[in-house]
């Protein structure tokens, strides 16, 4: 049997609106852990009040904060999977069904009327309408089996404005590399405010590669999971004192998801930080056979 | 904790006591602007239009954030055109700014010399929503959700991050 096409279209949607409204089971077990760890009590309070946040958001199906993001789909497409159509109509699914997702959530009204400069400088306004805000580029990617995996990320602008990519000269020292990305942190995180954070970061050849990076590794991060250098990283940022809404204390980072990719023959590599917010990684997988 | 209420509008007084790190939780009438429409109130309050326009800002609050179907949230107030215009809006009347994120000391000695102080909320926007009463354009409509907004609110929480030349950055 094959996937059809409006099978993605609402694949996309649900996922946008789930990913949106919902805190997954490993982001409530690590905000409860955070709660057991923190000792400042105005820093727990802020944790206990995303929480209970997060809780309404769930049962009102509503956004879990205003500023609802970019949508950064994801199409995985199986080995063997079968579906109507063209590369091209799924393609397009994916976009009608985030265009779905942003009336249904409703996403924040944030799409720029204008071209070029003047969308810009944002002369001529907004549109009401959600679901003019387009989605970032559809990231393709082969897998095995027979399914077909549609994820939505949201990206939120806060964390946006507390990003970095850069080179990085290496020294060919691997640690070299992730303690630029603690310092690079530690500079950002006190003006995020919406901590504690969740550095996303990508290790790549390009900006575009280390960027890319960052982004699969919220996708594919889970709190539950961590590796040392991970722990180590999370550890690091939260050794700053800055803790949850800037108040101090001991959680500044909830977890760290990192992403190595590939390397060159080279003594520079290129780096991405992104200080994600304490919503983030808002995200869903809708997975389709 | 201790939590301090406050209604607009507030007055000097009511701020004496309050210290960096105090929880508060904030009641009334308040207004909402961010980058778009800051700068925008403050050509208003220059040319003496607020009034005709119905708006009141003594003893009031300012939150920084956008207000849409998607809800309302702090944005961060460490935008050049927020903290960089809090000195102007606190003498036109505002007592509270309501934000997130670390301001500048050269802000903590301003808000300081024009007796008002910096308060972060959490990014609660459905918990928000739930406490927001009323909410209505006051100007600037063509500005949408950045527009400036006036809104009715029953105990919005917060924390005092700076008062009286104090931080808690």
């Amino acid at each position: 049997m094959s996937i059809s096409v409006n099978d993605i279209r609402k694949a996309a949607s649900q996922a946008l609106v789930i990913g949106s409204s919902t805190f997954r089971p490993d982001q409530i077990r690590a905000y409860e852990r955070a709660i057991e760890k923190e000792t400042d009590e105005k820093s727990r309070w802020v944790l206990e009040k995303t929480l209970e946040n997060a809780a309404i958001s769930e049962k009102d199906v509503s956004p879990l904060c205003d500023d609802t993001g970019i949508p950064h789909p994801f199409l995985e497409i199986g080995k063997d999977a079968r579906y109507e159509g063209s590369v091209y109509d799924l393609l397009k699914a994916v976009e009608e069904g985030v265009a779905d997702g942003l009336r249904e959530l409703p996403g924040r009204p944030m799409a720029v009327k204008g071209e070029g400069l003047e969308r810009m400088a944002q002369i001529h306004g907004l549109y009401e309408d959600s679901g003019k805000l387009l989605a970032a580029p559809v990231n393709i990617r082969k897998i095995d089996g027979s399914e077909i995996r549609v994820t939505v990320l949201m990206q939120g602008g806060g964390p946006e404005i507390r990003s970095k990519t850069y080179h990085v000269f290496h020294k060919h020292k691997e640690m070299q590399l992730i303690d630029t990305a603690v310092e690079w942190a530690n500079e950002m995180v006190a003006k995020l405010g919406c901590t504690p954070c969740v550095p996303a970061i990508g290790i790549g050849r390009t900006h575009y590669e280390a960027s890319s990076m960052m982004i699969e590794a919220q996708k594919e991060g889970n709190f539950d999971i961590q590796s040392d250098i991970e722990n180590y990283i999370t550890d690091k940022i939260n050794k700053s004192d800055v803790g949850p809404l800037g108040l101090g204390g001991d959680v500044t980072a909830l977890g760290t998801f990192l992403k190595i990719g590939e390397a060159r023959g080279s003594g520079v590599r290129i780096l991405c930080v992104r200080l994600s917010c304490c919503f983030e990684p808002r995200k869903h997988t809708v997975v389709l056979r | 904790m201790n939590t301090k209420q406050l209604t607009t509008p507030i007055s000097f007084a009511d701020l004496e006591n309050l210290k960096a790190g105090d929880p508060v939780e904030i009641s009334g009438t308040i207004y909402v602007g961010r980058d778009a429409v800051i700068p925008q109130v403050l050509q208003a309050v220059r040319e003496g239009r607020l009034k005709e326009m119905g708006i009141d800002l003594e003893g009031g609050v300012i939150f920084h954030s956008a207000v849409s179907k998607a809800g309302l949230g702090p944005t961060s107030s460490n935008k050049v055109e927020i903290e960089g215009n809090m000195a102007e809006l606190s003498d036109a009347g505002i007592r509270l700014h309501l934000g997130k994120g670390a301001l500048s000391d050269k802000t903590v000695q301003i808000l300081k010399e024009k007796r008002s102080i910096f308060v972060v909320i959490p990014p609660i926007s459905a918990y928000l929503t739930k406490k927001t009463l009323k909410r209505e354009v006051a100007a600037f409509e063509k500005e949408g959700m950045e527009a400036f907004w006036r809104l009715e609110v029953d105990r919005y929480p917060g924390i005092v991050a700076i008062a009286h030349g104090e931080t808690i950055f």
